[in-house]
This record gives C-alpha cells, structure tokens and sequence, in this order.
C-alpha cells in the first residue's frame, strides 16, 4: 500500500532546459530583464563601494594627523559619498523591485493565458482524465509558483554566485593570508548546509504531505458532517483528525529541531570564523603587515560574503517548487489541441449554414484504446430534416455515436460527412456553429438564465432568448422568477426541476439555430413536466433540422423517421417504427418488454 | 479604566485558550524563556571584545592578550550556540504543540455544532479558521515569544551600552533604523490590504476556469473558446494590476530595508569620524557600533513585523474564539433502544429564513420492518424528511414519532442509533475504501467488510482500483465516479448493521443492471429492518409497503405500487416513461 503520508509533488530538479521553454515566454520582455541585470551589477559595485570609503574614513581623516578642521572637512566629504552610494543602491533597489515584478507579473499573465487556451483546446480525451479542480491549480497556483522563477529566483542567484566570486576576488586582493583562512573554513559551512539541505527537504516533504492530508481531511469533516452525524461517529473523526494532525506536528517538530541546529552551528562556524580572522588580522596587524583600516574593510566585505551564501540555500528550496510547477505546466501547454490542425496548416473547407444538412455514418468505426472498441462498421445516412432514433442497452455506443458529429471526438475508422464531406476537411468553427448538442441534463453556468441560455453571447439579444423560451414553453416560468431573465443561477442549478432543466436545454439550442442538432434525450422524472409539453418543445427544437437523438421515449421513437438499434457498438437493425416493429426481432422485443411492465 | 477593562477582555477573548494551551508546556516555555536574556548577554559581549582588541592592535599591544580575547570569544560564541539552540527548539516546539492542541480542541467542538449552524457556515470560512487563524496564533505564542522576547532584551541593553559609549553616534545611527522600523509598520498593514484584493482577483480567474473546464463539453461544442478566452483575459488583466498595484509598495518596502544598514553605517560614519577626529571614542570604539548595531537589525525588523502581525493575530484569535462560543447541540432525552416504527401527524416544517414550508401537512405511518418509498422531483420534500428522522433539524412538537415516542423526547444521539444513511451525493473521506466501508462501525472484521462490499456490488470495481480496498479515494488519492461513490455509501450503510436504512436517491448514477442487482440483494439481506427509500427511479420502490408522492413539500399521491398505477395519476405516468426508457436502454442518469 502506497503511504498516504507522502508527497506526491514531483521532486522539481532545477532543469536548465525548462528556462529555454520559457524564454519564448520572456521573450517580449527581454529589455526588462536586460535593465534588471544591470542594476544589479551597478548595485553590486556600490555595495562594494561602501566599505572602501569607510576605510579611507578611518586611515585618513580619523587616524590621520593635521588640524581637527581639514580632518573633519575631509571625514565631510567621506560622509557625503557614502551617503550618495547609500542613496543611489536604494533608488536602483526600488526600481530593481519594479521592474522585476513588472516583468514578472506579465510573463506569468502571458503564460496563465496560454494555458488557459491550450486546455480549453484539449480534447474530451484529455479532459475525461482529468479533474476540474486539478486543471485549475494548475492554471492558478502552478502558474504563479513560475513566478518565483521569472521574477526573481535565476536572475539573483546567478546573480549570487557572481557576486560571492567577486567578493573573494576582492578579499583575495586585500590581503591573499586573510582570505585564503576565510576560504578554508567555507567547505565547513557548505557541508554544513548541505546537510542541512537535505535534512530539512526530507522534513518539510513530510510537512507538505501530512499537512496536505490533515487539510484536506479538515474540509472534509465539515462537508461530511451529516455523514458523520447520522452515524454518531463524532468522537471517531475528532480521533482521526487528531491522528494526522498529530502526525503533522511530528513532521513540523523535525524542522523545527533541523532548524535550530543548522542556524547554531552555522551561526557558531560564522563566528569562530570571525574569531579566527580576529587573530591572524590581529596578529598581521601587531606585525604591521596590516593597516586597521584594511582590516575593517576586510572585516566589511567578509560580511558581504555571508548574505548571498544563506540566501542561496533558501532560494535552492523555492527554485526547486517552481521548477516542480514548470514540470507541470510545461506538461500541459504540450497538450495537443482538439480538432488537430490540418496537414500544413491548410485551413478547412468553409461550411456555412444552409440549412438542415445531410449527416452521413461511412463505416465508423471508434475506440478509445486498443482493447476499447466503441463502435465497429456504423453505416447510416440522415436525409436533410430527418430525425434519427437511436436506441439499445447501456454501454452501446450512443453517446459516443452523438458525440463524433460535432467532433468533441474523430472517427478512428470510416468516415463521418456532413453534406457530403469529411467533418475532418471542414473549418471546426463553421462545423460547430451548425452542430448543437443537447445533453441529458443541461450544464449550468454560474450567471443568470439569460447567460445561460444564450451562453453569454452578447450579440444575442433577449428578443431572440425569450422567443426560444417562448418557443420551448418555458417562459412563463422565467416570467414568474423574481428577477425574470436575469435571475442568478446556482452551482448547479438547483432551483430547476428536471423538467425545466430540459427545456432550458432545447432553449439554448434554438438560440444557436443550428442545423444538425445532436440530442441525448432526458429519462421521464417524477417532477416532469407535462409529457405534451415536453414533447412539443422537442418537436420545436427538431423542425427544419437533421437530428441524431438517443431515445428514451417510445413518443419520440414512434415520430423519428428511422429507428437505429445500436448493440455492441453495431448497428443490429435500421428502420422506421412500424417496420422494425412488423420485423419481430431487438426492437420489437423491448417495446413488448416495456409494455409486460407497464 | 473600562475602556482599559474591557480591552484586557478582548485580548483574554482572542489569546485566553492559547495561552492556557501554551501553559501545558511551562517546562520548555519556562527554560526557552530563561535562556533568551542568556543568549542576548552572550551576543552583547562580544562587540565590546572585538573592539577592545582593534585598539589593541592599533596601540601595538601583544599577542599574548590577543590570544585570551579570542580564546573567550570562541567560548562566547559557543554559549551563544548553544543558548540560541535550547531556546529556539524549546519556544517553537511549544508552540507547535499550542497549534495541535488548539486544532484538536476545535474540531472536537466543531463536532458538536448543531445543524442549523452549518447550513449557514461556510466550508472555506470554517478551514480558514482551523488552519489560517491557528498559524497566526502559532506564531505569536512561538517565534514571536523567541525573536520579540530576543529583541526585547537585546534592543534596550545594546541601546544603553552603546549610549555609555557615546551619545551623539548612538543617536545617529538609531535614527537609521527608526526608517527600518516605521517602514515595517506604515507599509505592511497597507501590503495587507491589497494582497487581499489581489487574493479576491485570483478567485474570480480559479472560479471561471473551474467552471470551463467542468462544463467542457459545452464550451467546446458551441464554439465558446473564444468567448472563455476574452472572458479569462479580462480577470487575468484585473488580477495583473491588483498585483502590480502592489509593487510600487513592495519595491519601496525592499528598497529601504535593504539601504537601512547603509544609513546605519552614514550615521556611525560622519556622527563617530566626527567623535573619533574629537578624540571622544577610539576606532576600536567605532567598530564596537558596528557589531552592536549588526545585532540590532534582526530584533527591530522582527520588532516591525510583531506590530504590524499583532492585529492580525488578535482579529485571528477572535475568530477563532467565535468558533468556540457557538453553542453545541445538546445530547439529552431518552436513551431508549428503538426498533423503527415511523409515524408522521400533520408534520409541517420550514427551514429558518425560508418563507415556504419544506414540508406541509404530512402523515403516514410505517410499522418496524415495512419498507417506505418517498418519490418527487427537486425541492419536493424528500431529503427534509429523512432529516428530520435524522434529528438534524428540530420537528413540531408531537409531529414525529419513532416507536411512538416523540423524536423530541428522545436523546439524538440515541435516536440516530437506529438510523443507517445513504445519502445521494455521498461523503467520502481522503482514507482508504476499506475504512471509508467501515467508517460506522469500529472494529469489522474484514470478512464484514468484505460482505458489505459484496452486497453492494462494489466488488465488481475492485480489480479496476490499483490496491483494491486499500486504495486511497479522494483529495489526495483516487477519484471515484458518483456510482462507486454512491455504493461505497451503501456499503458503508449495510456494514453499520442498523435497525432501519435510510436510502436518499443512493443508487441515482448507478446503472439499472447493477442497481438491480443490489435490490435483490438488499431485499435478501434486508430481515426485519425498516426502510425510508426517496428516489427518482421508481423500480426502486415499487416493492414498498407505502409509497408517498410528494410535490413541493405536500403528498399529493400515495399507496402502494398497484394501488399507485390503478389509480392512473403522476406516479402513473412516471412509470410508464421509465419503463419505456428503460426499454429502450437509458434508465441512468448522466450516464457516459
């Protein structure tokens, strides 16, 4: 059994490749970038500045001879240049800050918004492996952790890795006995670090699963409190959450002890560092080998040193998330869209509404893998205006059947023609635009019944909507709601009944006027609406149009123009009612079961 | 002096139970204090050494002395170590130890919490609570006790030894960080405040994507890319300048803390040459500053942070405190064993805050061992009455009667005995199908879960879950479809082994095959358990004793299955067109 306490983010190593993957992104902002790197070295120079003047402070004007008057004229001016370094490293500091947010802001925006269209894009094959909810971390949260990576995280530390060079140049220059003591003792706080690195990863992987699980466990007590109630397992679930909530305090403890650790030593190394240059400067400087001076700026720059080691291994941990988040996104953003492009990049045969069209089934064969066979050999042809019926036991094939029309899925075999021709060869947007789909239970939108019904389509306007609820029988109802057309529509829609739901469905249909329409007819519910009104609504919705219709409804079977059987993904018999019915065989059979019941 | 009262109130209101909580812990807290003003007397010796020692070296003392100071630096610098480790391990780990202790606190009460307050709480308020807010609290009785009380010690006794020094630099120099400090706690609440809407902008873009990609189908099939695109777009923008609203602030913010050791040093530069020229203080001096006031840059910007997180903390702990203040339901009346005899009387009820009754008028009556179906459309009435039985809500006095008694009278928790539950969107836990299976009962066997898994032809989906009954579902694990959820409920419902089960639409996304197949079985099994049935489908009932229509919260037909067809009305009807559907091959709902 897999351990449920683990992390299941990937380990995020720091790939260099996903930075070129990114560059097209960083692209138009380069200029941006280009200026940032730049203040940071012009930066760098002035923080190496400001020791140098503090040292030619404290050998000239303090220690020097000569009247008080020149020696504080003097200390005047030392004071003023380092007051204009001081002054000049925070305003590139504020504009360093602007820029890189600027910069970052709108690559991660140019990135969300490729995303966004690339999964909106995907097809239903894709988008059937995956959930809503984990599709939008990745568009939200994944997105945003690139910005670590933009903004801030390669430029500085490259940046820091620079800078700790140049810094030891620099202390190797002053004086090589001093600096190469400092540089002795860092293999101890690297090592130290890296211990630390992988002791506190270890520590926090475990935080980030436990506390994962203790999170997700803390909603679901609340959503599942009836769940809980009805049961009387209260004190059960306190006890469960108490167990991770514990196990999360264990993990949080180990980070704590790893962390208290890892900042004594490297804070008692630092110091004994500190120490042991205080002695060999010391004693450098009782030889005269050694201006104080030069000793105290040797002291300044050493400290320089420590920032950019720290910041270093903090910045290891965030690089590490959002290489992690670009593993992902980068995954994603290859997510080929659906319908393919056409070879070359030919744009597709123009297919305008004319008019009910003729829908043609060439030998359509479809599987969703090797061993998943859908549809084998489906040969049918629907004349302009003409109703087909399809029917047969669950898991034959229907659905899919309705769904190769408009193609929210291509044919693996066969053909499948609108007019004549392959909906492959015609421009998908034309296509879609004459083929609607009317599910089971209609999808609502968080909005109003008027976004809902002309699917937020401004151009639409609410003399056309209401002609459709009018149209479909429903808009007396809509007139009776508070807020009529307007009226806020609940997370899924829970104030309609079913029957509402359906019309709503055939409304919006009507708003898109297609000319094929494909229909996946909804089971009678108890709070139907009157069966006559419902069925008119449907005839509404069918005249002057093609339509493929999965039929539950022996009214509907009766009025289409040819009945298919589907079984096993074959169509077993083809005909109109009273034929197949004079027949004997599938069909006959379920309406005579279906009347055995009634 | 009452404006004062009542402040200590509220601040006892916010921080009273952490506080206690923390007290549970005085050992550790109680060293991690002592060591605090240890470790700040340890880092203040230093500066003085270090300077010493340049004077020294510039007055050409021996090394002899050199050799002594730095001898007792090291040793300095390990008690500073070894001080800072102690006090860091002991304040943290207490208050990590406040944080699960105030988190178990919370969800056993929140346990008790009657129904009605969670029909109005919000699921996300609620986490945001028990996670958010306690971590605030976290931090005040941990970190901030280690690095305030650090600061504490260390800001007023570097300030008086650096005044002994020498008035003027001191003054000077401070003033580099009082810039620091007023930073910290005029920016921050501001930064707050819009990464709060820049927060509200980022929910808006979650919200629209989530429903994309839900409804993915539509949005593909009538040609909506576009439109989602453009609609996207316009949030992403609204999100971008919330953010970039924010960076002047942030950049600001970055640059002053990051030129506050530079004015730091102008002070000690211009303010200490001039002392030095003067002859008031030596370089050695000078450079002793230097190490007081590097000490002094950590505690102040803690200091800044402490103030501007203290409201916070304080609006968290008040919060949380609400949670705490609300009234859990009370578990009193008859502790009877109850067999499951049902009877309604003119039982009318309507939900707090609603106009229109979810239930008007409603009788019937169901000996122990009958079967009862409940049909009807959305909003009919059908998931109320089975929360009534529930004692979820509170039923007119006389209305409701289980074995004849009064649900009022008796203990709710005793009442509830009786009831298994299956409802229609079935709550899973992020834990394995086993335990899920056997959340109601502690201790069944396997071979009990095993049976119950069986009865609910659960089976079937083992082979496809990669560890079979020890998969983990949810959040974190695998996502069930709405039927294996739903027989994972009914599983978990048979294992419980109650007198009576209560089925609210379990079986609505399962197929018709299957979902014969488990009424088979349930009818074998079934014994002399009572049974509430609501459903959509009406095979599922047509074995019932009494099947109530139900239409808006009133019975509108009722009898048995025969009584129900010969009487030609809407169950009639619905009847019909169900078998016909069924015929011709549908019958599930929403299936693929």
């Amino acid at each position: 059994m897999s351990d449920p306490y683990a992390d299941d983010a990937p380990e995020g190593r720091i790939q260099l490749g996903f930075l070129a993957r990114l560059w097209p992104f960083a692209r138009p902002y380069r200029r941006g970038f280009t200026a940032c790197l730049g203040i940071l070295f012009v930066s760098f120079a002035l923080e190496l500045l400001g020791p140098w003047v503090l040292r030619q402070a404290i050998d000239g004007p303090m220690r020097g001879a000569g009247p008080t008057d020149e020696r504080l004229r003097a200390l005047g001016w030392h004071g003023l240049a380092f007051l204009g370094v001081t002054l000049a490293g925070a305003g590139l500091g504020y504009v360093y800050g602007l820029l890189t947010a600027w910069n970052g802001q709108r690559v991660i925006r140019d990135v969300r918004r490729a995303l966004f269209d690339r999964l909106l894009r995907a097809g239903l094959s894709f988008h059937e492996k995956q959930t809503a909810g984990k599709l939008t971390t990745r568009v939200t949260s994944d997105v945003e952790n690139l910005n670590e990576l933009i903004a801030t995280g390669v430029l500085q530390s490259v940046f820091d890795l620079l800078k700790i060079g140049g810094v030891l140049v620099v202390l190797f220059w002053l004086d090589v006995g001093l600096a190469l003591f400092t540089v002795a003792t860092t293999p101890v706080v690297i090592a130290l670090s890296l211990l630390f690195r992988r002791n506190a990863q270890r520590a926090y992987r475990a935080v980030r699963g436990r506390l994962a699980l203790q999170n997700a466990y803390t909603a679901e007590l609340i959503g599942g409190v009836r769940t809980t109630r009805a049961y009387g397992r209260e004190d059960a679930v306190a006890l469960r959450y108490g167990e991770r909530n514990g196990a999360t305090n264990t993990a949080w403890l180990a980070t704590v002890f790893h962390f208290s650790v890892f900042f004594s030593l490297v804070d008692l190394a630092l110091r004994a560092t500190t120490v042991g240059l205080l002695w060999f400067g010391g004693t450098a400087v009782l030889d005269g080998s050694l201006q104080p001076g030069q000793f105290v700026q040797f002291w300044l720059y050493y400290g320089l040193l420590s920032g950019p080691v720290k910041e270093l291994g903090e910045k290891y941990n965030v690089l590490q998330a959002a290489f992690a988040s670009c593993e992902r996104v980068f995954g994603l953003l290859a997510e080929p869209a659906f319908p393919p492009p056409r070879p070359g990049g030919a744009p597709g045969l123009p297919s305008p509404r004319r008019g009910a069209a003729r829908v043609e089934f060439a030998a359509v064969d479809f599987a969703y893998g090797p061993h998943a066979e859908v549809l084998r050999g489906v040969s049918f042809a629907a004349e302009p205006g003409q109703t087909i019926a399809v029917v047969g036991p669950t898991g034959a094939g229907k659905t899919t059947l309705l769904g190769l029309v408009g193609r929210l899925r291509d044919a693996t075999g066969g053909s499948v023609r609108l007019d004549g021709v392959d909906v492959r060869d015609l421009d998908p947007a034309q296509l879609r635009a004459r083929v609607a789909y009317v599910a089971q239970d209609l999808f609502l939108f968080t909005g109003t019944v008027l976004d809902n019904v002309r699917l937020f389509d401004p151009t639409v306007d609410e003399a056309k909507v209401w002609a459709a609820l009018t149209t479909v029988g429903i808009a007396d109802f809509v007139r009776s709601l508070p807020q009529g057309l307007q009226a806020p529509v609940a997370e899924r829609g829970g104030t309609f009944s079913q029957g509402q739901r359906q019309l709503l469905a055939f409304a919006r249909a009507l708003v898109v006027d297609p000319d094929v329409l494909v229909l996946d007819e909804a089971t009678a519910s108890i709070d139907s609406e009157a069966e006559a009104r419902l069925q008119q609504a449907l005839a509404a919705a069918l005249r002057g149009r093609t339509a493929l219709v999965v039929a539950h409804r022996l009214s509907t079977v009766r009025a289409a123009d040819r009945i298919l059987v589907l079984e096993g993904g074959r169509v077993v018999e083809d005909g109109d009612h009273r034929t197949l019915l004079a027949r004997g065989g599938r069909y006959a059979g379920m309406l005579a079961h279906a009347a055995a019941r009634a | 002096m009452l404006p004062r009262l009542q402040r200590f109130r509220s601040l006892r209101r916010a921080f009273g139970r952490p506080t206690a909580l923390l007290r549970r812990h005085w050992g550790r807290v109680a060293i991690g204090a002592a060591l605090v003003p240890a470790h700040a007397a340890a880092m203040l010796w230093m500066p003085r050494l270090f300077g010493d020692a340049l004077d020294a070296m510039a007055a050409g003392g021996d090394r002899s002395a050199l050799l002594a100071t730095c001898r007792l630096l090291l040793w300095l610098a390990l008690a500073e170590a070894v001080t800072r480790y102690i006090s860091r391990q002991t304040l943290v780990d207490a208050s990590r130890y406040v944080e699960r202790d105030l988190k178990d606190a919370l969800v056993a009460h929140l346990q008790r919490l009657p129904m009605r307050w969670y029909d109005r709480a919000r699921t996300g308020d609620v986490t945001s609570r028990l996670t958010q807010d306690v971590e605030l609290v976290r931090f005040v009785m941990g970190p901030l006790l280690l690095h305030g009380g650090s600061a504490l010690c260390l800001l007023p006794a570097g300030m008086w030894l650096m005044l002994g020094m020498d008035v003027p630099v001191t003054l000077a120099s401070l003033g580099g960080f009082a810039v620091l400090f007023l930073t910290m706690r005029l920016l921050v609440p501001k930064l707050h405040g819009w990464s709060k809407k820049s927060q509200e902008a980022i929910a808006e873009v979650s919200q629209r994507a989530q429903e994309d990609f839900a409804g993915i189908r539509v949005v593909q099939q009538f040609g909506l890319v576009e439109r989602e695109r453009a609609a996207m777009a316009t949030r992403n923008r609204r999100y971008l300048l919330a953010n970039l609203r924010q960076t002047r602030l942030r950049a600001l913010m970055h640059a002053l803390t990051h030129s506050t050791s530079g004015l730091v040093m102008l002070g000690v530069l211009a303010v200490g040459g001039w002392q030095v020229i003067d002859g008031a203080i030596t370089v050695g001096q000078l450079f002793q500053f230097t190490g007081y006031l590097g000490m002094m840059t950590f505690p102040l910007e803690i200091l800044g942070w402490t103030v501007a997180t203290l409201p916070r903390a304080y609006a968290a702990g008040i919060r949380i405190a609400e949670l705490f203040e609300e009234q859990p339901e009370p578990d009193a009346g008859d502790d009877a064993s109850l067999r499951g005899g049902l009877r309604a009387d003119g039982l009318t009820f309507t939900y707090p805050g609603s106009a229109e009754p979810a239930l008007a008028d409603v009788a019937f009556e169901l000996p122990a061992g009958g079967k009862l179906g409940l049909v009807g459309g959305v909003g009919s009435g059908k998931s109320t009455l089975l929360a009534l039985l529930l004692r979820y809500y509170d039923p007119p006095a006389g209305a409701l009667r289980v074995d004849g008694r009064d649900v009022l009278t008796l203990r709710p928790s005793a009442l509830r005995r009786l009831f298994a539950y299956a409802p229609q969107e079935p709550f899973l836990f992020s834990d394995t199908v086993a335990a899920n299976v056997a959340f109601a009962r502690d201790g069944a066997s396997a071979a009990e879960v095993d049976a119950a898994v069986a009865a609910a032809a659960l089976g079937q989906d083992l082979p496809a879950l990669k560890d079979g009954l020890a998969t983990v579902v949810g959040e974190r694990g695998v996502t069930l479809s709405g039927g294996q959820k739903q027989r994972v409920a009914l599983a978990r419902a048979l294992l419980s082994d109650r007198p009576a089960l209560l089925l609210d639409d379990t079986m609505s996304a399962v197929d018709p095959a299957t979902e014969a197949r488990i009424l088979r079985g349930l009818a074998a099994r079934r014994g002399g358990r009572t049974m509430v049935v609501a459903t959509h489908r009406l095979s599922v009932v047509a074995d019932a004793d009494l099947i109530l229509v139900l239409d808006r919260g009133r019975v509108i037909e009722r009898g048995t299955h025969r009584e129900l067809l010969a009487h030609g009305g809407r169950y009639a009807a619905a009847w019909r067109l169900q078998t016909e559907a069924e015929a011709l091959g549908g019958g599930t709902e929403g299936a693929a």
